[in-house]
């Protein structure tokens, strides 16, 4: 009960929940001969370089450090190593600058989001300790960590501050630098907590979208819903649509959603479920006939509109996926199993709007959750209920950012998954090697426990399946690829191949 | 997957070669030659003496079929320079320039410092070793190999295991013409030694040993192909050179190849060689021209047999008009002309049985092409089979005949795939527009398979069965399938 005041921090802009499952740890998987530790996090930090040009001042150039226990002399050494790697492959003339360097111990993979800021990461790399003989060898697993992956969760990183506190440059222009840096360190010390490095994968390179598909008379009565509140309501701009984690609607550009739907569902709504599962702030059925009727609220904005003084905190927020980068203020109205997200202008917001909208919103939108639950219930198995030996599959698509995964449980990157590790990085192999095959091409692997993996691409599209069949031949693998492409892929384009 | 081959083709009950994965770091090194001196009792004067002379030797012999190109003159500021698809660099613990693929290393001295200082900046945190960097198209690879450093930085799409492999082969030519012993003594004297001193000669054979890693299969297989003869044939020239060379003591390997092809290896009892060390045998064979001209006496370590001391080498190719070569190692310093002799008489023996013949038609006989041995999906194929560490490739066809390197490039992937260290695979099927690439490893064998591309897993299982059988039925000729000893 103590983490509760957190908890509920957590709607505010910016910042992450604690309870969202911390993965720096390293579960020493116990066995009689071996332990292994899995990734951590070493150090994460930010610099540019021109802030401290000067020798002597070299501590200037760092705007973020994590974490904060290492001394100034360590900071200023690191960064002296990545700027000294930046200039060294510079002389060679890469096609794009410095992602990664590889050392037996450690991982440091570098993104430059903005001219002269680099953000790095450091991970320790995975080890197992062998016991042979009383003696003892300890075996750096590098190839466990892949770097199309970690370099993902790195921009992803970067991309969500983006999304609250607007470009460094712009940061700058606008505030003092010690301002710039609280923000920053507010912000990451908070968010490098939610990252889980363990089990990043396939999906983080993705940052996709899940879509729930529905039937035309479903999807007609959102969208109408949609208009009608964006035609009565001027200033909210765009909105979207959401059923639990998948979404129906948005009037943002895909990569401007692909951010704000990772805030929403790894932050904010697992957040808010937790406090609606504990009895928080939910109206409840105090007797009165008339309060069951009303089932919305806002989650961010005016949370409870009953006793509400002021209209609470509405996180402003950047976009940048449109012809010029746009503000908003975000409002996320949530009803039963649905989430709007309103991305409304960002000018002065009074109680009386909230308290409006509201009413607007909870007498339509009951009609339309129960139709959508009526729809989703006569749908297909969920993943968990499928038996072990159906093969799994994760299908992107790159146009609308969709992903499908039959292999994750959730997605709560909790490491719930229904296939062999090592496959799930297989198919993130697979994925780096897809510029190779042009348009379209297919992979069939086996791997040394016979199981197999395939990849296809083609049109933007990307479908992966794993198949734990033994005693399979390769011609019993594409006979089952071609038919879970027509099952799961009918309709959608993908060449014959 | 299953074919009718029971053993796999190219298999035999003993091999000439050692046998072990392409890929596998050159740590261990065997002290053959020790053993072969105290087997037969030779005394040794005082161990340090002989090295020292050895490497005098040693450089007025490799001295005289190579000279230092020196003319080239670039700045990193050139854009040909920046735009090269592969550098290396060695250089010492010390930052001291060694060896540079492309341009004068005096005039990239401050490139070796960056690269020395990034080496030593790693070690010093936490006793962590640097491997690689990562940018875009291009991978810098780092190999720390005491007391030297050997870095490349390529845009060729290779593996970093594929990459590091390649400075290995580096790093065996240097000691090939150093031994390791030698090279240990001179930085523990000297930390800031010059080294290229000694290596004057051995720059052309990296230069071309590191052509020949980006051109040949051979070196991502760690197998060696051999030249097609009838096994009669082969096993005439075999019994040849045993028949010469029987009666000469301390002779550890005879080597006859052409056209960089195996014809026949004849072996010391108990003693293999490896297919690495085969490499660079390979590549100072080809890289010398002026072996034709004359027979030749030189010291040559072969660092995986032993890399502490030398072996000495004979080499002459066969006659005017057999441009076979043939290398005798033995460990006796001293011999020419006893090995000279025995080089006659294989001559006069191989003449007499007409095999200088057969290995000229061979030679001439462009090999069959897929398309030629019947089979039309299949545009061309790599088989190694791994007990005898040999393996065997059809003629190119088209579309290669124009795009070698791509095909390279294509096995290269396929291998890469196959046998990424941490993930290893059975099998890889890949199909894209242009073509299908078939990888399969099993117990026996390697096979990578380039099909056209619209054929379907079906065809392409049928046509693998039907090619292990066309091997099989050839494996005598295509293969070295004894292992004759002295």
């Amino acid at each position: 009960m103590a983490e509760r005041p957190r908890i509920l921090q957590a709607t505010t802009p910016g910042t992450f929940s604690r309870s969202l499952l911390s993965n720096i740890t390293s579960t020493p998987n116990v066995s009689a001969m071996s332990t292994k530790n899995e990734v951590e996090l070493k150090n994460f930090f930010i610099f540019n370089s021109s802030l401290g040009p000067k020798e002597g001042e070299e501590i200037k150039k760092i705007v973020y450090y994590f974490p904060p226990t290492d001394s100034n002399d360590q900071q200023i050494k690191n960064v002296g190593l990545v700027e000294g790697i930046i200039q060294f492959t510079e002389t060679f003339k890469p096609s794009s600058e410095v992602s990664s360097l590889h050392t037996l111990k450690q991982r440091q993979l570098y993104y430059q989001p903005e001219k002269d800021f680099w953000i790095v990461m450091t991970l320790i790399v995975p080890t197992v300790k062998k016991n042979k003989d009383s003696t003892s060898t300890i075996e750096y697993l590098e190839d466990d960590i892949q770097d199309n992956v970690y370099s993902a969760v790195l921009q992803q990183a970067y991309l969500m501050y983006r999304l609250f506190w607007d470009t460094f440059h712009n940061a700058f222009k606008k505030d003092d630098i010690n301002v710039f840096k609280t923000r920053l360190d507010v912000f990451y010390s908070a968010y490098i907590k939610t990252m889980k490095l363990a089990h990043s994968d396939i999906l983080n390179i993705f940052s996709g979208i899940q879509y729930l598909p529905l039937d035309m008379q479903s999807f007609l009565k959102v969208q109408t819903f949609i208009n009608e509140l964006e035609c009565n309501y001027n200033d909210i701009v765009h909105s979207a649509f959401l059923y639990n984690d998948h979404l129906i609607w948005s009037g943002i550009e895909p990569s401007d959603m692909k951010i704000a739907y990772q805030y929403l569902i790894g932050t904010l709504l697992p957040a808010n479920m937790e406090t609606e599962l504990q009895g928080g702030s939910m109206p409840r059925n105090s007797g009165s006939p008339f309060a069951a009727l009303h089932h919305g609220r806002f989650i961010t904005g005016p949370t409870n509109l009953k006793t509400a003084k002021t209209v609470g905190k509405v996180p402003k927020i950047y976009l940048f996926g449109g012809k010029t980068p746009c503000t908003y203020r975000l409002a996320v109205y949530r009803a039963l199993s649905a989430s709007v997200c309103l991305f409304i202008k960002d000018v002065e917001l009074s109680l009386g709007f909230f308290k409006e909208l509201d009413e607007f919103m909870s007498s339509k939108i009951t009609s339309i959750v129960s139709d959508i639950a009526e729809y989703c219930s006569k749908q297909v198995l969920t993943p968990s209920s499928l038996p072990e030996s159906t093969p799994r599959f994760i299908y992107f698509n790159k146009l609308n950012l969709a992903y499908k995964s039959t292999v994750h449980l959730d997605n709560k990157q909790s490491g719930n998954i229904v296939c062999a590790r090592d496959s799930l990085k297989i198919i993130a192999d697979i994925n780096k090697k897809k510029g190779i095959f042009g348009h379209s091409g297919e992979v069939i692997v086996k791997t040394m426990n016979d199981y197999w993996v395939v990849g296809k691409t083609s049109n933007s599209r990307e479908f992966y399946i794993a198949i734990n069949q033994k005693n399979a031949s390769l011609i019993d693998i594409s006979d089952e690829v071609k038919k879970i492409c027509d099952t799961e892929l009918k309709g959608i384009f993908f060449h014959p191949i | 997957m299953s074919s009718t081959v029971e053993v796999e083709p190219g298999a035999a009950p003993e091999s000439v070669l050692v046998t072990a994965d392409s890929c596998e770091n050159f740590e261990h090194m065997n002290s053959s030659l020790e053993e072969i001196k105290n087997l037969i009792e030779i005394k040794q004067a005082a161990e340090e003496s002989t090295i020292e002379t050895v490497v005098s030797e040693n450089l007025e012999e490799t001295g005289n079929f190579s000279e230092c190109d020196d003319d080239e003159d670039d700045y990193v500021q050139n854009s040909e320079w920046t735009s090269r698809k592969k550098q290396v660099f060695v250089l010492s613990m010390a930052g001291k320039p060694i060896y540079s693929r492309y341009g004068n290393e005096d005039k990239l001295a401050w490139l070796f410092g960056v690269m020395q200082t990034l080496v030593s900046f790693v070690q010093s945190t936490n006793d962590d070793c640097i491997k690689s960097i990562h940018a875009g198209d291009t991978t810098f690879v780092f190999l720390v190999k005491k007391p030297l450093i050997l870095v490349t930085v390529s845009k060729t799409h290779e593996s970093e295991n594929q990459l590091i492999s390649q400075l290995n082969y580096v790093f065996n030519q240097i000691t090939s013409t150093l031994t390791l012993t030698r090279l240990n003594k001179i930085y523990e004297q000297r930390q800031n030694y010059d080294l290229r001193r000694q290596l004057t000669g051995a720059e052309r054979l990296i230069d071309h040993l590191l052509d020949f890693t980006e051109k040949e299969p051979s070196f991502l297989l760690g197998a060696v192909q051999c030249l097609p003869l009838a096994s009669s044939v082969r096993n005439t020239i075999s019994s040849a050179i045993t028949g010469a060379c029987n009666k000469i003591k301390n002779l550890v390997f005879a080597i006859l190849l052409a056209n960089n092809k195996l014809i026949t290896l004849v072996r010391m009892k108990k003693y293999c060689l490896h297919p690495a060390d085969l490499h660079l045998i390979f590549n100072l064979v080809q890289a010398s021209e002026s072996l034709k001209n004359s027979e030749n006496w030189t010291p040559l370590c072969l660092p995986r047999f032993d890399s502490s001391g030398f072996l000495y080498c004979h080499v002459s190719y066969l006659s005017e008009d057999c441009q076979a070569c043939l290398l005798l190692l033995t460990v006796e310093r001293d011999v020419f002309y006893v090995l000279s002799q025995a080089k006659q008489a294989i001559v006069e023996k191989l003449r007499r049985t007409n095999c200088l013949e057969a290995i000229n038609n061979s030679l001439t006989t462009n090999e069959e092409t897929c398309l030629t041995a019947g089979f039309t999906e299949l545009r061309h194929y790599l088989y190694k089979c791994k007990s005898t560490a040999q393996f065997y490739q059809p003629s190119l066809a088209p579309p290669y005949t124009l795009e070698k390197e791509r095909l390279l490039e294509l096995y290269k992937r396929a291998h890469q795939h196959l046998h990424c260290s941490s993930r290893p695979l059975k099998l890889v099927f890949e199909k894209s527009s242009k073509e299908v690439v078939l990888a399969w490893d099993t117990k026996g064998f390697e096979l990578y398979v380039v099909f056209e591309p619209l054929i379907d897993t079906t065809g392409a299982i049928n046509l693998v069965g039907k090619l292990l059988n066309w091997i099989k039925n050839r494996e005598d000729k295509l293969f070295h399938l004894n292992a004759p000893t002295f």
